[in-house]
């Protein structure tokens, strides 16, 4: 694939998806990053996607889970065990 | 310990001792995997859900089937990855017994960047340096429950691997058994879709509206 020498903000937006989920090649990578460097707005945007995907992984990560789950898990198994 | 009984009856004790054992280590070594897991199971079946009663049911009915299954589990492979493609199918037959109500999202009227554009409309770019976070901080992890919860079927169950497992793109391929092309359109499609549920429960619970009012002067 024959990629630019710089990426147009245009390119950026359609990039971000896959910049975000380190699915781009090393060179696109690098063009990513070389936009970055200069763009003020597509760097707001990267980080407010960025973000937005921390924070949601990160609230989801601490989900509560009920006290005595595992033992009520264990309960069950060793009774699946006894009757196997 | 020999008993006098035990002096004159055939050896079975010790027979009929092995395989109690074997069943204990048996569970023990399928604990040992299944452990490391346990929270993380329990927020992705609850992603999926959206109940605390039918999470802990899919996690244990998932993790009895995986342990009458457990002698075709080849040591060493992934536990994980083996794991959760039976909990996503554990639940996609318990699913397909229920009829879907209520709202769904969809991708109409969802552009690119699309929080990004709601925040800025409502002021919140020229209060804060970090909008996201201003925006996703006032979200506790239920109600970003609700929002996948709005999601069809197929897209809350990539994100759900996404975002509570970190899987992979590749690992996502194996759990759902789909190409690795469809993994990529679910999960972005499925953050924009989120974008808009996320929205959605912002302006329902009133946080759009109180992010949106100037701050008090002093």
């Amino acid at each position: 694939m024959n990629l630019p020498d710089r990426f147009t903000c245009e390119e950026m937006f359609r990039k971000v998806d896959d910049y975000l989920d380190r699915r781009l090649s090393v060179e696109e990578m690098r063009l990513v990053e070389a936009h970055l460097e200069t763009c003020a707005r597509c760097t707001h945007e990267y980080r407010f996607e960025a973000t937005v995907i921390a924070q949601v992984r990160d609230k989801l990560h601490r989900l509560d889970v009920p006290a005595d789950f595992a033992a009520r898990l264990h309960a069950r198994l060793s009774k699946a065990a006894g009757g196997s | 310990m020999t008993t006098p009984d035990a002096q004159s009856r055939p050896v079975r004790a010790t027979a009929d001792a092995a395989p109690a054992v074997r069943t204990g280590a048996r569970v023990a070594d399928f604990e040992a995997l299944l452990q490391p897991l346990l929270e993380r199971a329990y927020g992705m079946a609850y992603s999926l859900t959206h109940s605390r009663a039918d999470a802990e049911d899919l996690v244990q009915e998932a993790a009895l089937l995986a342990f009458r299954a457990f002698e075709q589990f080849e040591p060493g492979t992934n536990f994980k990855a083996w794991y959760y493609k039976i909990l996503t199918n554990c639940f996609y037959a318990s699913h397909r017994k229920q009829k879907r109500q209520g709202e769904q999202i969809d991708l109409d009227g969802v552009p690119g960047l699309y929080l990004y554009a709601r925040t800025a409309e409502v002021g919140l770019h020229a209060q804060t340096d970090d909008p996201a976070a201003a925006l996703l901080g006032r979200l506790d992890a239920e109600q970003i429950v609700a929002a996948l919860d709005l999601l069809p079927e197929e897209y809350r169950v990539a994100c759900s691997l996404y975002f509570v497992q970190d899987f992979a793109y590749e690992d996502i391929a194996q759990t759902l058994s789909i190409p690795l092309g469809t993994v990529r359109s679910r999960i972005h499609r499925g953050r924009k879709m989120l974008q808009k549920s996320l929205w959605k429960i912002a302006e329902e619970q009133g946080i759009v509206r109180q992010l949106s009012e100037p701050p008090a002067s002093a």
